[in-house]
């Protein structure tokens, strides 16, 4: 035992009075009973402190939850506020760790609703378009018109097999509707009242056929809407289904309510009325949302290669004949710029066909014909032409022709600017060409130096001298006669040319005769075979539009020479004399 | 939300369907009394501060040619008898129908209203049967289907009623 120097000595009183004895007394007690005194103290302490300390509670506090959680749901009725506080103070403080916590739950949600979503509007967005362009599309789009539907629902209602349109999970005893999911587009009713005359529909049914408790209603039938109802323990499952639906759907409704009644058996058999804990079950109601429609009818593939080679042949079709046409169209254009008194200014070709505007000659081409000629539609081509006077040489040449009214004797050719006639014509003729020639558009000059003139009376002379011998009994123009006749064809042309630009025209009579050998009948006919063999030796009916032609019916006796020799007397002769036109009266004799 | 079944029962006429339309908005017709013999109807009421909605179930009334289906009770959170103040016979068949209820559902909430206190000179029940049915224990409430009276209160008060029930052992009463 050490001393304590500040203690006071036990033998003398200490200043409060205390003996030593005293002290010792204590410190022996303090030694013997300190733990115990310390416990004391502790108990004491708590005795007089009754507020209830943390630590204390601590101990108990997860044990209290517990027990008192069994008993009733006050304890979360009390927490539910400061933990909803709680919650949503943590979300302002640090949304990101909320994120982070439920995104591997919410993830896989929001993509399988959105997947979901996607395939049923693709779906639908599928159906609608397969049907749109074929001619069932087109029946149905008449429907929609006339019933003022849709055409989507239209569609839908014709090539739907079956499709469930509302899924309700109803508590068994109390009709209570436990969750409901439905899906796009269908028409829902108040679910919470549909669920309670559900119920009562099946205890109607089941009470009104003396039923036993577990014979239930399975499905009902209304026009095209069929209800299935799947029963379990504590809920049933009731499907909306448009259409025919096939057995097995039943099977996905009660592995449905099975998987339903696995996950949520305490809020099923404590069901008070709080349908919140049940909206964990909106995947498994989606999943009993089927749809199945009518495949549409896919063309065979050899329909589809039929299909595609009649595309391809028309096609190829379209391109040659596309290309044929331009090349036409081209080898036209071609044309046109070659030939003489036509100038093209615009050629394009428009959504209907062509269009070509120019210039032309009157004396050119027809472009019509040329078109027909490309073999080219006239009607594709729609052309406008403006008149005008070409200087082209040939263009010029048959102006001066057409304006001069140059005889067939006549040559007209063109050097320059400058007209040259040559060949045979009658004077007057040369005489008013001369005159006439250089106000032909094109020409300045004119020259007729290598040009032969002769004159009517000379014409006319030439002619009625002409003298044809026939042999004895024959009607056949000698070859020896028929160069004569030839000198005698030219000299009628030109006399008939001749004849019209003076106003006249020309009349020939042509007159055979014969020998008075034989009967006179005979003579008579053998008389007009000659006088016809030399008209057709000399052209007939091509010796010009002037000339009137008169076979002459001759006898012997009358005819030139009659009372010569028999050899003189088997003849034709001509007789050309000039007539006024349009009378048949002689101006001029031989 | 909270959804709670209530059943609407009483004797032939005693204006329970009246009451029901002055509470909510109808959905299904009338018809449906007469063929399953009842029609469910909701209504959202407010009670401390939550929601409740209550799920009615409008039974046919009961009269000497049909009785209430003991099936359309089952699962009810509570009751509501209708009487008719004028009719004496149906203050009987509501003591009948809280009989049947008591059996079917258990001591469930339930509140009566006397129908017609629009009409209360020509009351049959009196004061005095009145006070025998607040003696069993009874809320009797006065209401007026024809001009409104009392029937928000009828409701209102079953919700909360029931909201508050606790659990009672069916052989208590």
């Amino acid at each position: 035992m050490s001393t304590d120097p500040h203690r006071p000595h036990r033998d003398s009183p200490s200043s409060e009075g205390y003996t030593s004895v005293d002290e010792d007394w204590t410190q022996l007690r303090t030694l013997l009973l300190s733990p115990e005194q310390t416990q004391l103290d502790e108990l004491r302490d708590r005795l007089d402190n009754r507020a209830v300390q943390p630590r204390d509670i601590s101990r108990v506090l997860p044990e209290a939850f517990a027990v008192r959680g069994e008993r009733d749901p006050q304890l979360s009725t009390v927490l539910t506020p400061y933990v909803e506080n709680g919650f949503v103070t943590t979300i302002r403080k640090s949304p990101r760790a909320i994120v982070d916590a439920i995104a591997p739950i919410m993830g896989p949600a929001i993509r399988q609703a959105i997947a979901r979503a996607l395939q049923g509007m693709t779906q639908s967005f599928n159906h609608s378009l397969d049907e749109s362009l074929s001619v069932r599309g087109l029946r149905w789009r008449l429907e929609a018109w006339r019933t003022g539907r849709p055409f989507a629902e239209v569609v839908l209602l014709h090539t739907l097999r079956y499709r469930v349109e509302q899924v309700f999970l109803i508590h068994r005893e109390t009709g209570l509707l436990l969750h409901h999911v439905a899906a796009e587009g269908a028409v829902v009713q108040d679910q919470q009242v549909l669920s309670g005359m559900l119920t009562a529909i099946q205890s109607y049914v089941r009470d009104s056929f003396g039923a036993s408790p577990d014979q239930t209603l399975d499905h009902f039938r209304v026009g095209e809407w069929t209800v299935w109802i799947e029963q379990g323990s504590h809920a049933y499952l009731a499907g909306v289904v448009r259409g025919t639906p096939p057995e097995t759907l039943r099977e996905d409704f009660q592995a449905a309510l099975d998987d339903i009644h696995a996950q949520q058996p305490d809020a099923l058999t404590h069901f008070d009325g709080d349908a919140a804990p049940f909206k964990t079950t909106q995947i498994c109601l989606e999943n009993c949302l089927h749809a199945h429609y009518e495949a549409p009818p896919r063309p065979s593939a050899l329909k589809l290669w039929i299909l595609g080679g009649v595309m391809i042949l028309l096609l190829s079709w379209w391109g040659v004949m596309a290309y044929q046409t331009h090349a036409r169209w081209s080898n036209l254009l071609v044309e046109l710029g070659t030939e003489p008194g036509m100038v093209v200014t615009v050629a394009k070709s428009t959504l209907t066909g062509y269009h070509l505007e120019g210039l032309r000659d009157p004396l050119a081409k027809d472009p019509s014909a040329m078109v027909v000629e490309a073999g080219l539609e006239p009607s594709s081509i729609k052309a406008v032409w403006s008149p005008y006077y070409s200087l082209d040489p040939q263009l010029v040449e048959t102006r001066a022709h057409s304006m001069l009214h140059a005889p067939t004797t006549v040559k007209l050719s063109v050097e320059g600017d400058t007209l040259v006639a040559t060949g045979s014509a009658s004077i007057e003729w040369a005489r008013e060409t001369k005159r006439l020639a250089t106000l032909v558009p094109g020409i300045s000059l004119y020259r007729d130096e290598g040009l032969v003139t002769t004159s009517i009376p000379d014409l006319l002379e030439r002619v009625n001298r002409t003298v044809v011998r026939f042999r004895s009994g024959l009607s056949i123009v000698e070859p020896s006669e028929r160069a004569t006749l030839g000198a005698v064809s030219i000299a009628l042309g030109e006399l008939d040319q001749a004849a019209s630009q003076s106003g006249q025209r020309v009349r020939l009579e042509v007159l055979g005769s014969t020998d008075n050998t034989g009967p006179v009948t005979r003579n008579i006919q053998l008389s007009k075979e000659r006088a016809h063999a030399v008209l057709v030796a000399l052209g007939g009916e091509q010796l010009g539009e002037a000339t009137t032609v008169i076979t002459g019916l001759g006898q012997s006796i009358v005819q030139l020479g009659s009372t010569g020799e028999a050899r003189d007397r088997r003849i034709v002769t001509l007789r050309a004399t000039l007539t006024v036109a349009n009378q048949g009266n002689e101006a001029v004799g031989p | 939300m909270m959804q709670k079944k209530v059943c609407m029962l009483g004797g032939f006429a005693v204006g329970k369907t009246s009451l029901v339309r002055r509470f909510v908005s109808n959905v299904f017709s009338d018809h449906y009394h007469t063929t399953i013999g009842v029609t469910v109807e909701k209504k959202s009421v407010t009670v401390d501060d939550r929601d409740v909605m209550l799920v009615l179930w409008d039974l046919y009334g009961e009269d000497e040619f049909q009785r209430v289906r003991d099936s359309y009770l089952r699962g009810s959170s509570g009751y509501i008898l209708v009487m008719d103040g004028t009719r004496r016979a149906t203050l009987d068949t509501a003591l009948a129908l809280q009989q049947t209820a008591l059996r079917t559902v258990g001591a469930v909430p339930f509140i009566s209203i006397i129908n017609k206190a629009d009409v209360r000179s020509e009351w049959e029940i009196d004061e005095r049967a009145i006070e025998q049915l607040r003696e069993r224990g009874w809320t009797v409430l006065f209401g007026s289907a024809k001009h409104g009276q009392g029937v928000e209160e009828l409701f209102v008060t079953l919700a909360t009623q029931i909201v508050h029930a606790a659990p009672i052992p069916r052989d208590c009463l």
